[in-house]
């Protein structure tokens, strides 16, 4: 019983971050801020589910698997974030800011 | 009036479609000529006829032989049609746009993919090797070979990439698939059965003759998983667009 309500907490931790991941690729207003919750769906999102699914699984070949997915989830979707974020910061890409207010400095624009 | 024409000939054609669609059995229906006869035969006698223990295998390589070498053939001659338009890739010549990008990969990425690489590529074996028996076969694994060297080439540079794959090599690799498949299905007809049969006269149905047909098609398999990774290869490569490397100052985009 307390195993089935840890599998329910993670897949719901996991659907939370799912779902805000989602609704921020949506309505944040550039790249870099939206870089933010995309990387959430995956490393959180997506590692809590697979974790639950290892509670579910019981201890099998199927949890070693599920383990390296995890690992490998980890590692590849932190990189690519990390270059999504440096090749737009390295191409120019001036963050968004709110109408009206100040820019911070920017220190890969010129002016 | 040609407007009207085109609707009103639209209408009559969806009203075709609809009542074709309208005529058709539900989903899932278990009287259909595929349920009572296709499906059967494929479950009883599939191991039987065509020599592997996975069914999907026994339908792709055997009962539809035909399509997937179309498949192969297919994937070979878009290969083809864009080496057509854009040429091979010039070795050694200059340097790729990738590269001559100020944007350098950054060490993380490029210490990340050192650690993916071969873990990518031991996968993409294992999914050719196992397709014979459970998911995966040579398409797919050829699809995440390709992938990982795209993933290499786009980190490291195309010159690196060209000079571990060299175009000679690739040029056998990528014509192997259709000439492994025409090879195989030509056994059969010598031996005087049909052409893409695995399972020949005069071998007993025992051991050794699930060994010979399983070597038949693990070596199809392994040819168009090693030949579909050199296409997407050099399609990659190809489309790569080559300039002359000089490190000028970075103009941004407006």
């Amino acid at each position: 019983m307390p195993g089935r309500i840890l599998i329910i907490l993670f897949s719901a931790v996991g659907t939370v971050f799912f779902l805000g991941g989602t609704v921020g690729i949506l309505r944040f207003p550039d790249l870099y801020s939206r870089l933010h919750p995309s990387t959430k769906c995956d490393t959180l999102g997506a590692c809590s589910i697979i974790i639950a699914l290892c509670l579910y699984s019981g201890l099998s070949a199927d949890t070693l698997k599920l383990i390296l997915i995890i690992f490998f989830l980890l590692l590849s979707s932190a990189t690519c974030g990390h270059a999504i974020g440096r090749s737009a910061f390295k191409h120019d890409i001036v963050p968004w800011h709110k109408p009206g207010v100040k820019p911070l400095p920017f220190e890969g624009e010129e002016n | 009036m040609k407007k009207l024409f085109v609707i009103l000939a639209l209408a009559a054609l969806g009203v075709v479609l609809l009542w074709v669609v309208g005529k058709m059995p539900e989903m899932g229906d278990s009287r259909t000529p595929d349920k009572t006869h296709v499906v059967p035969r494929y479950i009883e006698d599939g191991v039987k006829e065509a020599g592997a223990e996975n069914l999907i295998t026994d339908v792709i390589l055997n009962y539809r032989g035909y399509d997937t070498m179309g498949e192969v053939a297919v994937i070979f001659s878009a290969l083809c049609a864009v080496i057509a338009l854009l040429d091979r890739e010039k070795r050694g010549v200059s340097r790729s746009a990738v590269d001559a990008s100020q944007v350098r990969s950054s060490r993380i990425v490029r210490v990340t993919v050192r650690i993916l690489f071969p873990v990518i590529f031991l996968f993409a074996v294992y999914l050719i090797l196992h397709g014979e028996n459970s998911a995966g076969g040579g398409f797919q694994g050829g699809a995440v070979i390709g992938a990982s060297i795209i993933v290499f080439t786009l980190v490291f540079t195309l010159i690196e990439s060209t000079r571990d794959i060299p175009l000679t090599l690739r040029v056998i690799l990528e014509s192997l698939s259709v000439l492994t498949f025409l090879a195989v299905g030509f056994i059969g007809v010598f031996k005087g059965v049909e052409f893409l049969t695995y399972i020949l006269p005069g071998l007993s149905p025992g051991v050794a003759g699930a060994l010979r047909s399983q070597v038949f098609m693990m070596s199809i398999e392994i040819a168009i998983g090693v030949a579909v990774g050199a296409i997407f290869t050099s399609i990659v490569f190809a489309m790569i667009k080559e300039e002359n490397f000089e490190l000028e100052p970075h103009i941004p985009e407006p």
